[in-house]
């Protein structure tokens, strides 16, 4: 198991209810996962209790069977995190927001004077390639559309060399065609490089499309873990229509 | 209020009129507003007479101005140079200052309470003082001319540059800060790459503003012994000398006026591109 | 594009820049070493001169509080300066902006001279104006209320014009459209949409205001800056520390009102 997340509870000071509630899940290196949830279900809190920008109440995660704490900076570099928003940085350039993403392993004297190894740019340059958008290196970010944006922002994640990639809503502000291009990129990558993909997702036909695995979520809990074939209507009315009442019978 | 079935027409007026109605507490806020205005005329002696009296005198001392003693501008040259050099320094001591000084007091960049509140008094003291009490100041520890000038200006738009960068960091994208701390860079990297370049076109702006502002406030520096053409200014006035008084005033206004061309231009080719 | 040719287009990118860098950053060193010797800036003076500077730092503490009841008197007229001549701004600049938008100018030529007129009283220093009018009406706050007023009226009828120039079309055709007359159109096309933006600026110019109107009694126009002069030059430091905290927290009182204000307006 490449992720083991055991019982991971996250309340938000100030919240009602728990964000999270006893999460347990163990996912196999390479394995294309999706989390299928309503919005408010606890998938981004729970990537993000992953990769530590957000600290459980309880519970523990553990990479490559060791407990993920202490030096933060060498655990997230091994995380790629794609967002729902793409945030790359608008006025730089594609190349250096790829670039960017190799800032992990780079010391910070050299890196703040915007100056990086050879072998840095060979990796960015081939990341770009395999999104295709090798072509738009030097332009300023935000003149690409957002499915182009969000290809250079897989790029950036993959510059990492990671061996997990989160993809937090890659696809929600993408109209379907340029949705499911930028998820057939993801897939595809990840498979070349054996990356373990975990993918939150709100629609269910993508999540049919693309998963290998499913993992349904709802308020804060899981209700369901299984293949996308298994995923019918009882399953759906789970995850979406069902009261608190009723997930908790 | 009319209950029951009534005919939503009826209830709108009512509510209207009802608006419309001077309300005890509107007049009584009137009433402050006009009081308060009229101790603040009387403290001033801000009378309709003065006024009306006062504007002929002006007019005439305008009117004494006229023809401007052209010859007057020969002696004019150097001291308007040095007051733009002192404008230009200004602001470079003001980037020096307010910078570090910015970065410091901005939420989003510094975590410890204590550091940000220490640089936001640091800079709201130093903006407080007029640049004038600061040339004042300077001019009394390394002596008269235009350098104590431009210490005065950098120090006192340090702490007004500072603070709007601390306001520009503060607003900027939250979002690719996000991104880069989930890459695993570190606090300096996520400021380098993902903070100042989005803060870095308001920066601009606000250094280009700075700057024509920073050339009038030169201006008046000469009156205190930091240098640039607010020497010759008084002199002339001290002296009665309204024509050169004249020259001195239009050279002000060229200079004003072709520094805000020429930066509307630079701000033209940034936003342009 | 290939890998390579993006690196070899990369490597090529970053000599182009060094190259662009060095040139602007040789000229702008240049630039900023002359007119370094030109106004003789010299660090070597400023260290010599730190010593003064802490002994006047030190001298200035204690602050002589008593000195404060002495003050309340010229921090009043401050306020009051800077209430007035805000005012006078505001009521002035209203009719002044019209006549310097393109948009709502009667002619070509009052444009341009409204805005000539302008761009004058902008450029001109409030302590300029206020030796002027020293010397015009005599010594006192009148002539500091008449000072600040002309040069605010300057920068708030500017802003306002171009406020003005950039207003949305659309109501203002519509209005048209329906008869509307050229006063008409502006009175309740146009000036409904600036009157925000207006506000929050003449909140901004009476906050700049009261910082200037604490140093127009350098020039005998009033306020708390003969004091602060005064007190300097005999060397009563603690007094004017008293001076000097006056006027922060004047300052701090008035940014952080003007502060609430606008946030209320926007």
């Amino acid at each position: 198991m490449v992720l083991e997340i055991r019982n991971v509870s996250k309340t938000y000071p100030g919240a009602a209810q728990p964000a999270l509630s006893d999460v347990s899940i163990s996912v196999p290196a390479g394995q294309f996962l999706v989390i299928l949830g309503p919005s408010g279900a606890g998938k981004s809190s729970l990537m993000r209790c992953i990769n530590r920008l957000v600290e459980p109440t309880s519970g523990q995660v553990f990479f490559e069977n060791k407990p993920i704490m202490g030096d933060l900076r060498a655990i997230r570099r091994q995380f790629g995190m794609v967002f729902q928003q793409f945030n790359l940085v608008k006025r730089l350039s594609v190349l250096t927001n790829v670039l960017s993403g190799r800032l992990g392993y780079r010391s910070v004297a050299r890196s703040l004077f915007y100056s990086f190894p050879e072998s840095d740019k060979q990796i960015a340059a081939e990341c770009l390639a395999r999104v295709n958008m090798e072509h738009k290196a030097f332009q300023r970010a935000d003149t690409l559309s957002g499915g182009e944006q969000q290809r250079v922002a897989i790029a950036r994640a993959l510059a990492q060399q990671p061996k997990v990639i989160l993809a937090d809503e890659p696809v929600a502000s993408l109209d379907p065609k340029i949705a499911r291009q930028v998820l057939g990129y993801l897939r595809q990558v990840a498979k070349e490089l054996g990356i373990t993909v975990l993918c939150n997702l709100h629609q269910v036909d993508y999540a049919r499309e693309f998963a290998e695995r499913i993992v349904g979520m709802s308020r804060g809990r899981v209700v369901f873990d299984g293949l996308a074939a298994q995923l019918n209507e009882e399953v759906l009315n789970r995850i979406y229509y069902a009261t608190a009442e009723e997930q908790a019978a | 209020m009319a209950v029951g079935v009534s005919a939503p027409g009826i209830d709108l007026l009512e509510d209207l009129r009802a608006r419309k109605r001077w309300r005890l507490h509107h007049i009584a806020l009137a009433g402050a507003i006009v009081a308060f205005l009229a101790w603040c005329a009387d403290g001033v002696n801000l009378r309709p007479g003065e006024v009306a009296g006062a504007l002929p005198a002006i007019g005439e001392y305008f009117a004494r101005m006229w023809p401007p003693k052209w010859e007057f501008s020969e002696v004019l040259w150097k001291p308007a140079l040095e007051t733009l050099y002192i404008a230009l320094w200004g602001n470079v001591i003001a980037l020096f200052i307010g910078l570090p000084l910015g970065l410091c007091a901005a939420g989003n960049v510094v975590r410890s309470r204590l550091v940000r509140n220490t640089a936001k008094a640091i800079l709201n003291l130093l903006r407080s003082i007029s640049e004038l009490i600061w040339a004042v100041f300077f001019v009394a520890a390394v002596g008269l001319g235009p350098f104590p000038g431009a210490l005065a200006l950098g120090v006192n738009f340090g702490g007004i540059l500072g603070r709007l960068y601390a306001e520009a960091l503060e607003n900027i994208d939250p979002g690719p800060v996000e991104a880069l701390a989930a890459t695993g860079a570190s606090r300096l990297q996520i400021i380098a790459y993902a903070m100042l370049p989005q803060a870095l076109p308001q920066f601009v702006t606000y250094n280009l503003y700075w700057f024509e502002v920073g050339v009038r406030s030169a201006t008046v520096l000469g009156m205190v012994g930091a240098g640039g053409i607010g020497f010759e200014l008084v002199t002339t006035i001290r002296l009665f000398e309204w024509r050169e008084t004249g020259v001195v005033l239009l050279l002000i206004l060229a200079m004003v006026t072709v520094i805000d061309l020429a930066s509307t231009y630079i701000r033209g080719r940034i936003y342009g591109s | 594009m290939t890998v390579a040719g993006v690196l070899a287009a990369e490597a090529q990118r970053r000599r182009e820049g060094f190259r662009r860098a060095l040139l602007w950053s040789t000229g702008a060193l240049a630039l900023l070493w002359f007119t370094a010797a030109q106004i003789g800036l010299n660090p070597a003076a400023l260290v010599r001169g730190v010593p003064f500077m802490l002994d006047f730092f030190g001298r200035m503490f204690p602050p002589d509080l008593a000195h404060l009841a002495l003050l309340r008197d010229a921090t009043v007229e401050t306020v009051q300066i800077a209430v007035w001549g805000t005012l006078i701004a505001i009521v002035l600049s209203i009719p002044l902006a019209l006549l310097g938008a393109r948009n709502t100018t009667p002619h070509a030529l009052v444009f341009h001279a409204t805005r000539m007129f302008l761009n004058a009283l902008r450029s001109i220093n409030e302590l300029v104006f206020a030796l002027i009018f020293v010397a015009a009406v005599g010594l006192g706050p009148f002539a500091g209320v008449l000072a600040i007023a002309l040069h605010a009226t300057g920068m708030l009828a500017k802003f306002c014009a171009e406020e003005v120039e950039g207003v949305d079309r659309g109501p203002i055709e519509a209005m048209r459209a329906t008869g509307a007359g050229r006063l008409q159109v502006i009175l309740f096309g146009i000036v409904p949409q600036v009157v925000p933006a207006f506000v929050s600026y003449s909140v901004y110019r009476f906050d700049v205001s009261i910082r200037a109107a604490t140093i127009l009694g350098l020039v005998g126009a009033g306020g708390l800056g003969f004091s602060l002069i005064k007190t300097m030059k005999l060397f009563l430091y603690h007094q004017t520390a008293t001076c000097i905290l006056v006027i922060f927290v004047l300052v701090a009182v008035s940014d952080w009102l003007c502060a609430r204000i606008r946030a209320r307006i926007l």
